[in-house]
């Protein structure tokens, strides 16, 4: 069971709200203070990827498309139990989604595969598309927001989460390519003895070139124009009520705002 | 690893359930291991727990979640080194410590753990908070960065972070100030000093911490360090020698005892209160200073010291080391030993608990609310209390 899982490097911005600044381009973040990790998407997809490979035996392949500063994640991949890495050396902070498409399915169109695993979505510009994108130029089919996945002669079965925790039952020929929704698994941890470990791994760069490909030639089709952060407003709400009353309120507002 | 490879295969077996550790050493109560006060069932006992982790390692149970909070749940307090009749007592927390260890290196480990050690990789502490945060709890003090003066003043995650511990984190910076002493402190620059990450069994991220660390100190000409935290003073004290970093290291109430001998911090403006004193584990059991914070107590004029039922070696753990000041595996319940501490200090009379730990600190303070107690008794640092009795005396 051979398997593929596309990954990238995301800024932590988790606990730094207030150090996010518009960077001097004006379509990105300025990322000098903060930390860079692996996407969370991305984690749970490496770690259902890993552990098929350890239930039915095979290979699993790490691939990004990065500047050298990514290989942090691919070392990661490696240490939570993928067998190689890839990473094909180009700066992806400016490249529309279909361009990034492009040049994995050049690389992914040459190992063996059964499944294609992408995370559902990136923690930074969150398209969600990558995983169509590339599904579509393999001309294999594919399903998104996978929470459940089972193995079978020649098919995978897949769960999709839809609203309100409903879910959709679909039945796939293989090759098919997934992507993968958070909670689907119990990503493990990463010890740092394993990432140095990881070093004895095979960790491959290549560059466009060997790929046939050009930067020039291949042209966005969608271009980012401006990143703004939203303005912080004023806004109170007096709640009114008994203590318990406010209370029960107060917690309705945090649940629903996502805080809590 | 199979029982085989394990480092105490050779002992593991040998307890055999007396259950001394779980009490304190005056005999009075049973709930003085941590977790089982918490649980009251014997898997969350040391010997429990041990007979669990053996028949793990030996393949007669699985690996399951509850397997591995019983496994985290200890505070590491010693308290079962302790009691414990054997002759390898000495070993038994590094027994569980090891078991952990091979859990790291499953992956397997309890998500908050994960969480935990994630964000000490990542921001340098474990909350996850930016980096760039760790020294701004120094604002406005007129405390110096570390630039050769006699003393690293090192602050640890706790105090930079947390917000009560922060106070006491600048109330020491005030009293060195006050008394004069040269020191510094490394603000943003400083990083985890990896104690709990050690007790945690993340060896490798330990030993990359106190590499890193020891590199830094000595670049800096470091000889002397103040710690605030006594899981810092352990952590360089104890473990840093292993990676050849030897400094001399001092729990600021050693330092403190030092400056009021030596008449260089003038305290007669007293404080007036009954006062019960919380040994932290990680300066009490792990370190043997059971004397220099209650020197420090007994020199305050006004201060009534007095002791709790179970003290010094005896004293019960407040449930924060072990990273469950952060994990919580312990809290949740009136059982919890934070809020049975409190009980206990309120029943010596005291108005005031004094701390010499921040992760005690926030532990107590938080169980202080828990009880609804806040009327009856106050949580203070030692720091605290000689910053008060410094204060220049007011007209009357």
């Amino acid at each position: 069971m051979d398997i593929v899982v596309a990954i990238k490097q995301v800024p932590d911005t988790s606990e730094a709200v207030d150090v996010v600044e518009i960077d001097a381009s004006g379509r990105d973040i300025n990322k000098e203070a903060l930390v860079s990790k692996i996407n969370d998407w991305d984690e749970y997809a490496l770690e259902e990827a890993v552990q098929l490979k350890q239930k039915l035996g095979g290979t699993v392949t790490a691939v990004t498309v990065g500047a050298s500063e990514w290989d942090d994640i691919l070392r990661r991949a490696l240490a939570m139990g993928a067998d190689r890495a890839i990473r094909i050396d180009e700066d992806a902070a400016s490249m529309d989604s279909n361009t990034v498409a492009k040049i994995l399915t050049a690389v992914i169109i040459h190992l063996p595969y059964d499944l294609v695993i992408f995370g559902a979505q990136s923690e930074d510009f969150g398209s969600g598309q990558l995983g169509c994108m590339v599904a579509e130029m393999l001309d294999i089919p594919h399903a998104t927001l996978v929470v459940s996945l089972q193995m079978d002669e020649g098919e995978v079965r897949v769960s999709r989460e839809l609203e309100g925790g409903a879910l959709e039952l679909y039945t796939l020929k293989l090759p098919a390519l997934l992507t993968i929704q958070t909670g689907i698994n119990r990503p493990r941890y990463v010890s740092f003895a394993s990432i140095k470990k990881a070093r004895e791994k095979e960790l491959k760069v290549i560059s466009l070139n060997e790929l046939g490909l050009s930067r020039d030639a291949l042209t966005p089709l969608v271009i980012l124009e401006k990143l703004e952060l939203t303005p912080t407003g004023k806004k109170a709400e007096l709640i009114s009520g008994s203590a318990e009353e406010t209370a029960g309120k107060l917690a309705m507002i945090l649940n629903d705002s996502g805080v809590i | 690893m199979a029982l085989a490879d394990y480092k105490y295969k050779d002992v593991i077996h040998r307890c055999f359930r007396c259950g001394y550790c779980k009490f304190p050493s005056n005999w009075m109560e049973v709930n003085n291991c941590p977790a089982y006060a918490r649980f009251r069932l014997e898997s969350y006992s040391t010997g429990g727990r041990l007979w669990l982790i053996r028949a793990w390692l030996n393949d007669e149970i699985e690996w399951t979640d509850h397997l591995a909070q019983i496994v985290y749940s200890c505070a590491a307090c010693k308290n079962c080194v302790e009691q414990c009749p054997y002759r390898f007592h000495d070993d038994i927390v590094d027994m569980i410590i090891a078991a952990r260890s091979e859990m790291v290196e499953r992956g397997s480990i309890p998500s908050v753990v994960k969480e935990f050690l994630e964000n000490i990789q990542r921001q340098g502490n474990p909350y996850g908070n930016a980096r760039s945060k760790r020294g701004e709890w120094v604002e406005g003090m007129g405390i110096k960065q570390y630039e050769g003066q006699e003393y690293l003043y090192y602050v640890g995650c706790v105090g930079s972070y947390d917000t009560r511990a922060k106070e006491t984190a600048r109330t020491l910076g005030e009293v060195l100030l006050k008394a004069g002493v040269s020191f510094g402190v490394m603000g943003n620059d400083e990083n985890c000093d990896g104690n709990e990450v050690s007790k945690l069994g993340e060896e490798s991220l330990f030993q990359s911490l106190a590499e890193d660390n020891i590199q830094q100190f000595k670049d800096l000409g470091v000889e002397k360090i103040v710690a605030l935290s006594p899981h810092s003073y352990n952590a360089i004290k104890n473990d840093y020698p292993m990676f050849n970093g030897s400094f001399e290291v001092f729990h600021y109430t050693q330092l403190l005892r030092d400056l009021i001998k030596g008449g260089r911090l003038d305290i007669s403006s007293g404080f007036d209160a009954r006062v019960t004193y919380h040994d932290p584990c990680f300066l009490g059991r792990w370190n043997k200073e059971y004397e220099a914070p209650r020197q420090v107590l007994n020199a305050i004029p006004g201060v009534e010291l007095v002791e709790m039922e179970r003290s010094r070696e005896g004293a019960l753990c407040c449930g924060g080391g072990g990273g469950n000041f952060y994990t919580d595996f312990l809290g949740g319940s009136e059982d919890s030993p934070a809020r049975i501490r409190i009980r206990e200090a309120c029943a010596t009379g005291a108005s005031i608990v004094a701390t010499a730990c921040p992760n005690c600190m926030t532990m107590l303070e938080d169980a202080v609310k828990a009880e609804g107690l806040e009327e009856s008794i106050k949580v203070k640092d030692i720091s605290e209390i000689v910053a008060e009795a410094c204060l220049a005396k007011r007209a009357d």
